[in-house]
């Protein structure tokens, strides 16, 4: 039977390999798709436990998640552009000014 | 009306108020800063007979002056008066002999147009100042203080010509040899008051009376290293014999008087004859009611006394400068002193000590004007026939040699017989290492009577052997007048204790032996307490008195001994020198003369022990400073460093780097709480 | 553009720091117990209920929920100021935003 175990431990997986992007990319934007993932994680774990206890809290708060999420893919976006053109590429490992 | 007694600190702040006067205005002064000291020492002497007759008249004194640090529940440290007959006794001594020494510095310095003599006059009061407050000290820790301030006067006088070499090295080996025997005594001073809470010598607070409360068992004292009562306080005397035996000039640490001849003759004669050295035989006489508790230490005093008295005796006899014979000779009477302090006879020390300050004073004072008439020539040697040209200073010289030798009646005679029998009298009462030191004491009497005559008749009788010999240069009053002052009293002095007449005749003479006596019980430090018949000296140090031939005889074969040997070593000289034309016999002793004149290298021996024991020492603790405790700290900084060296390449600027870091960090903590809160 | 390129330097504290994390929380996941599920109510309209929820007007579902009245609103100020941000993080010095655009599609 499919219980709130599968669920728990998809969104573990999914949630690892955000992280694993985001330790491991350099570009840039896969670096901001590596944080989607993670969102999305959270986002399947929420509706999992929602149904799991019949409160729909967890839907509606997935949801917010969702929204936010992308507004914080908007920003991101933002900041790659300024990336680009101080750095000249979008490459994560290059800006190394904030060190010492 | 007031008494003696509250003019007591101005005995000592005379001739401190000399020293400021001659320091500042001494340039402005006729005669640089002299008559200030002079109208000082006659100040100081004046209050001290008024005070000593006060004290014949039965009163003492003992008050504090100012406290320092006043102890809540423990000790205090101040500085006080303490006048009782003992140093009633000393303050006129040393006051008279001071006077006239100031007195003999006027023909000495001014008249030989010596240069900076305002220096030396107020160098030379404030000796006075601190000898004088050193006497009349009523606690230890005071003592101490003006002990040390007499060594730095002594090593600014002996050091006064300082631009050439032989004062200044022979100054800083004073200070130098007297300091590190000083070092004992300060340990030893910081140990009376741990133990005792006090180091007042007189009075029923006083660390000797709660000694001797201890001893008895009436009384508690803290004691360290975990050593008996007994033991503890002998440990304690002989820490501050440390300090005696320097200042004293006893072996092993002599070595500095006789390089002290360095400066020049009146301090010769105010310090190094009769005052400073005097310091340490007196401070062992104020404890003697703490000495008196530890036999062991009574002992070793008694054996260094008496072996200092033959060892200095035997270097005395080949040397050939006149200052130098009488610095041994002074090294082997202080021995004399110190025999006596430690064979139970303590009138007969503070008796030698008295006869010892006039007729050495007088001996140096004489010498004193030989070198004036000589040029500054000390080499007795080429002296010779000064008795016709000197007159004065030649019968003060004999008398103080007469003395000096022991030879009836003058001062010498009396009180060096009666160390000898007192000393001979408690060895025979069962303590045979005294036998031993009146052995040896008995031998320097002839070395003494010996050394003695060959010096008068090197130097005064004869032929003139130079120049400056058959045309001396004259002196004046002021080098005559202290000459014969002193001569006149080496002559009877001896009269203030005739014991041994005494004894014979029935007559009661022994003055001195009351004098000290009449200190109040309160105080304890009257001479009953200390050696009559149910004194500290028969209960706790053992010493019994023993008559073998009963006691008029044993005086009367003691005193033919003595004077025997002392007529014998002065009738052996008078064989070989007092000769128009005498030859140096002592050539025929060989390499012992060899061994005499070099001291028995014992300066060498001492130099060795600093350069090749000590510095190797204090090299090796410098090595262990710098590299392992300097080291320790240093690596202490450079492990710092280092690792913050290391752990700042974390910060690489990566982004990723850090993430990956946190995310480590969350596994770790999530680790941690899982086995913690049972998560697993 | 370069055509993508397989990486071969790989940053290998990430790769142990992810599977570290996937590890443990599967080992939470799975040893952890859970009461019986509860789903919803069948034939109930949960998207109508969600939308309740966000106006709070909870009590008009039958479903259990709250009310996000505030948050909603706050959402929605968030991604205007997010949209404000990305327009503001976007333009240039001299004040145009867009760079590659050309009249008339021009390459």
């Amino acid at each position: 039977m499919v219980g709130v175990t599968h669920y728990l431990v998809l969104s573990a997986a999914v949630f690892a390999i955000g992280v694993f992007g985001i330790l491991t990319r350099r570009n840039a934007l896969l670096f901001l798709m590596s944080v989607e993932l993670m969102l999305n994680a959270a986002n399947i774990n929420l509706v999992a436990f929602s149904l799991h206890y019949g409160n729909l809290s967890g839907q509606v708060f997935a949801l917010f998640v969702m929204a936010l999420a992308a507004a914080e893919v908007a920003i991101g976006l933002g900041i790659i552009l300024v990336l680009d053109r101080n750095f000249g590429g979008i490459d994560v490992t290059v800006p190394t000014t904030m060190r010492r | 009306m007031t008494g003696a007694f509250d003019f007591a600190p101005a005995i000592a702040l005379l001739p401190l108020a000399a020293f400021a006067v001659a320091l500042f205005g001494g340039n402005y002064l006729p005669k640089r800063g002299a008559l200030a000291g002079i109208t000082a020492l006659v100040g100081s002497l004046v209050l001290s007979i008024w005070a000593l007759v006060t004290v014949a008249g039965g009163e003492t004194y003992d008050a504090d002056l100012y406290t320092f640090v006043a102890g809540q529940d423990t000790l205090s440290l101040h500085l006080g008066i303490l006048i009782d007959p003992l140093s009633a006794l000393m303050l006129v001594i040393v006051s008279l002999i001071a006077l006239l020494v100031f007195v003999f510095s006027l023909g000495y310095m001014n008249d030989e147009d010596e240069t900076g003599l305002p220096r030396y006059y107020a160098e030379l009061s404030l000796f006075s100042f601190s000898m004088l407050a050193f006497v009349f000290a009523d606690n230890l820790l005071m003592a101490f203080m003006f002990f040390e301030l007499v060594g730095l006067c002594s090593y600014l006088l002996i050091g006064f010509w300082f631009r050439e070499a032989g004062p200044s090295s022979a100054a800083k080996k004073a200070f130098l040899v007297t300091r590190f025997g000083d070092y004992f005594f300060l340990v030893g001073t910081v140990g009376i008051f741990a133990t005792f809470g006090t180091g007042m010598f007189a009075g029923s607070e006083s660390f000797p009376h709660m000694a001797e409360q201890a001893l008895a068992g009436e009384h508690s004292v803290r004691t360290f290293l975990g050593l008996g009562e007994q033991a503890w306080f002998t440990v304690l005397g002989l820490l501050v014999l440390g300090g005696v035996i320097g200042k004293s000039a006893q072996f092993p640490l002599h070595t500095w008087l006789p390089d002290a001849m360095e400066g020049p003759t009146p301090v010769s004669a105010l310090i190094h004859a009769a005052t400073m050295v005097a310091a340490g035989v007196y401070l062992v006489a104020r404890m003697y009611g703490f000495y008196l508790l530890s036999p062991t230490a009574l002992g070793v005093i008694a054996l260094v006394g008496g072996f200092t008295a033959l060892f200095a005796a035997s270097m005395a006899l080949v040397k050939q400068e006149l200052k130098q014979v009488l610095a041994y000779s002074t090294i082997s009477q202080y021995g004399y002193m110190m025999l006596a302090l430690g064979g139970g006879g303590y009138v007969a020390a503070v008796f030698h000590l008295t006869t010892h300050a006039i007729f050495k004073a007088l001996l140096f004072l004489g010498a004193g004007s030989v070198i004036i008439a000589m040029h500054h020539n000390e080499n007795m040697w080429d002296m010779g026939g000064l008795k016709d040209k000197m007159p004065v200073t030649y019968y003060a010289f004999l008398s103080g040699s007469l003395a000096l030798a022991g030879i009836f009646p003058f001062a010498g005679f009396w009180s060096k017989d009666e160390v000898l029998y007192e000393t001979l009298i408690h060895g025979f009462g069962g303590s045979p290492l005294l036998l031993a030191g009146y052995a040896m004491g008995l031998l320097a009497v002839a070395f003494t009577g010996f050394y003695t005559f060959r010096m008068v008749f090197l130097t005064f009788h004869g032929e003139p052997r130079t120049a400056d010999a058959e045309d001396p240069h004259g002196v004046r009053w002021n080098v005559k007048l202290p000459l014969a002052v002193l001569g006149i009293l080496a002559a009877v002095a001896g009269v203030i204790n005739l014991a041994p007449v005494e004894k014979v005749t029935g007559i009661h003479l022994t003055f001195l032996h009351d004098w000290l006596d009449m200190a109040p019980d309160s105080f304890g430090t009257a001479v009953h307490h200390y050696t009559g018949d149910h004194g500290l000296m028969h209960e706790f140090a053992g010493y019994t008195a023993a008559h073998p031939l009963g006691e008029t005889g044993t005086v009367l074969v003691g005193a033919a001994i003595s004077l025997g040997l002392a007529l014998a070593g002065a009738g052996l000289a008078y064989r070989l020198y007092a000769v128009p034309s005498p030859t140096e016999h002592t050539d025929k002793l060989g390499s012992l003369k060899t061994l005499l004149m070099n001291n028995y290298y014992q300066d060498e021996y001492q130099v060795w022990l600093a350069r090749d024991v000590t510095l190797p020492l204090s090299r090796a603790a410098d090595t262990f400073d710098q590299s392992v405790i300097d080291g320790v700290v240093n690596a202490t900084s450079s492990v710092s460093l280092f690792a913050g060296e290391r752990v700042r390449r974390i910060q690489t600027g990566l982004v990723t780097h850090y993430a990956t870091l946190i995310t480590l960090s969350l596994v770790a903590l999530l680790v941690v709480f899982g086995y913690l809160g049972g998560w697993f | 553009m370069s055509r993508p390129r397989i990486v071969r330097d790989l940053n290998p504290g990430g790769a142990v720091a992810a599977l570290a994390l996937f590890g443990v929380l599967v080992a939470v996941f799975v040893t952890a117990t859970f009461p019986d599920a509860a789903g919803f109510e069948a034939g109930v309209s949960i998207t109508a209920g969600i939308g309740y929820a966000l106006f709070d007007m909870a009590d008009q579902s039958p479903l259990v929920t709250e009310g996000f009245l505030v948050s909603f609103v706050l959402i929605a100020v968030a991604l205007d100021a997010a949209l404000d941000g990305a327009i503001l993080l976007a333009r240039r010095e001299d004040g145009s935003v867009l760079d590659r655009v050309r009249k008339g599609g021009e390459e």
